[in-house]
């Protein structure tokens, strides 16, 4: 264990030093922070609805400031350029865990993303003038469950962006297949809109899928969306489907090892 | 130009080499673009219009900005990339021939499975055009069209702009995308619907309001000012400015010798 740990370290401190390149991340993330914020502010003006403007803009600016660890589509060259070049041999000699080293290595790269950033973010975002303003957490209790399921998300979404990468094996293609789940992930997670946003029957489909514990869950257990109760029970479901994905992304990645071929060289 | 078209021949080749790699390729940059007009139909579902426009008015005007975006995409790939040039040392190579810069540079990259993104944006022009029910005429065809370049003019030249900055830092990338794409998320709408600063900013330094708003006005039928049918030539200044931009900086430009 303490070899992934170190693995998720290096990676960690690693990615953490390119400072100004976090600067510039805070700045890209209020961009468009305030580039989505004015879109519902201007829907809001246009009409009565009977949502709330306030749980939007807080939903939003707590994307912004987690975007890098719950970002379905962050691709991991290393990994896929071990695949094509066949650099995989060397990885499969060694005595470790395929799929412990690199889920603690995605993690590490997610975890590294997000640390610089949030932080600013949040405080910032809190100073703001209405609407644009972020508001504090509804209650103690609420807040509680949303750290909680965010640190689970954190885990699940490394496990589905794991199984995107080891899929990779199947198809020897970065894009294309893998494009389209990720971007369908990507949108049933709430990482562009909240899910109860959607059209009927799309929300019918986004609530059964496991992708809404990584960005919908968190955030709506913030702004007071989901009540306590709803919130303990749907963190159960989370860990369950973390407990499956994990199985999956294990016997997914006997499969490809299995039969990998490594191609003379 | 001639040499573009030629090198566009190579690059439709090349990729007729690795077919279904092509194909789902192709099918994949379908959906990875429907996530943005899925979202304008979400909220649409829910709040029913936004500032007076309606769904398929806001369509419309994401389509062309959108479409503006994809043939950049697909046919002006090279100038994207162009900071890859600069930094694997390509460039020394590109001076030295005795052709245009730019048509090199152009030519260096197509991108042609992004084409699905451009017939994407053409179906949702029509379908919105149909349904928005509207008393098509010539001048407005016309308008239609000037909107269009406009929309790839004002692109063509950020990323232009951005080649130049990149002889003097390879850091710009995400103020690239901040432009670019963080430009055309407020350019899905009308730019009125936003706060004044951000009007005047889309305005007169990026003239995404030239192409989406003002003629979009005119197009709608909201507006009978012959002057803002035909703004979206305001935006050959900022193309102006641009190739300014880049012809000085590339003239500063020293190589490292390796």
């Amino acid at each position: 264990m303490r070899l992934y740990f170190n693995l998720f370290k290096n990676k960690l401190i690693t990615n953490i030093s390119y400072r100004m390149s976090a600067i510039a991340g805070i700045l890209t993330q209020f961009f468009f922070g305030f580039v989505f914020i004015s879109v519902y502010v201007a829907f809001f003006e246009s009409g009565n609805s009977d949502l709330d403007l306030h749980k939007i803009v807080s939903y939003i600016w707590l994307n912004q400031a987690f975007y890098g660890l719950t970002y379905i589509m962050l691709k991991d060259n290393d990994f896929v350029s071990m695949i094509k070049n066949g650099n995989i041999a060397y990885e499969l000699c060694k005595p470790i865990n395929f799929f412990k080293k690199w889920f603690s290595t995605f993690y590490g790269i997610r975890v590294a993303n997000v640390l610089l950033k949030f932080l600013p973010i949040i405080c910032i975002a809190m100073l703001l003038p209405y609407p644009y303003k972020l508001e504090a957490p509804v209650s103690i209790m609420g807040f509680a469950l949303f750290v909680v399921s965010l640190i689970i998300s954190s885990f699940l979404v490394t496990g589905i962006a794991y199984i995107f990468h080891i899929l990779i094996f199947f198809t020897l293609d970065d894009r294309g297949i893998i494009n389209i789940f990720q971007v369908l992930g990507e949108i049933f997670s709430g990482g562009s809109i909240p899910l109860y946003l959607f059209p009927g029957f799309l929300q019918t489909i986004a609530y059964a899928l496991p992708f809404r514990y990584i960005s919908d869950l968190p955030y709506n257990l913030y702004t007071g969306y989901f009540s306590i109760n709803e919130g303990i029970s749907l963190i159960t479901c989370s860990i369950i489907w973390l407990v499956v994905i994990v199985i999956i992304g294990n016997i997914l990645t006997k499969l490809a090892l299995n039969k990998s071929v490594i191609q003379g060289g | 130009m001639d040499l573009y078209f030629k090198a566009l021949g190579m690059h439709i080749k090349t990729s007729c080499e690795y077919k279904l790699s092509s194909i789902i390729n192709f099918i994949a940059q379908f959906f990875v673009m429907f996530s943005d007009y899925f979202i304008i139909i979400a909220l649409f579902s829910k709040f029913g219009n936004i500032k007076g426009f309606t769904l398929y008015e806001i369509l419309l005007c994401y389509s062309i900005i959108q479409l503006g975006y994809s043939i950049n995409d697909v046919f002006f790939k090279g100038l994207d990339d162009f900071s890859d040039i600069i930094i694997n040392g390509m460039f020394d190579r590109l001076l030295v021939r005795p052709r245009s810069l730019l048509i090199q540079i152009l030519a260096s990259k197509v991108s042609l499975v992004r084409t699905s993104r451009i017939i994407q944006c053409i179906g949702i022009m029509i379908y919105s055009i149909i349904n928005l029910d509207l008393e098509l005429n010539l001048i407005k065809v016309i308008v239609l069209l000037l909107m269009i370049i406009g929309s790839v003019v004002i692109f063509f030249s950020i990323l232009l702009l951005m080649s130049g900055l990149s002889f003097f830092t390879v850091q710009g990338l995400e103020i690239k995308s901040l432009f670019t794409y963080g430009g055309k998320q407020i350019a899905q709408y009308p730019i009125a619907i936003f706060k004044k600063y951000i009007v005047l900013f889309f305005t007169f330094v990026i003239p995404y309001g030239l192409v989406n708003y003002y003629p979009y006005l005119y197009f709608l039928g909201r507006n009978d000012n012959v002057f803002y049918a035909f703004a979206p030539l305001g935006t050959l200044i900022f193309l102006g400015i641009s190739l300014v931009v880049f012809k000085l900086s590339s003239n500063k430009y020293v190589s490292t010798g390796s």
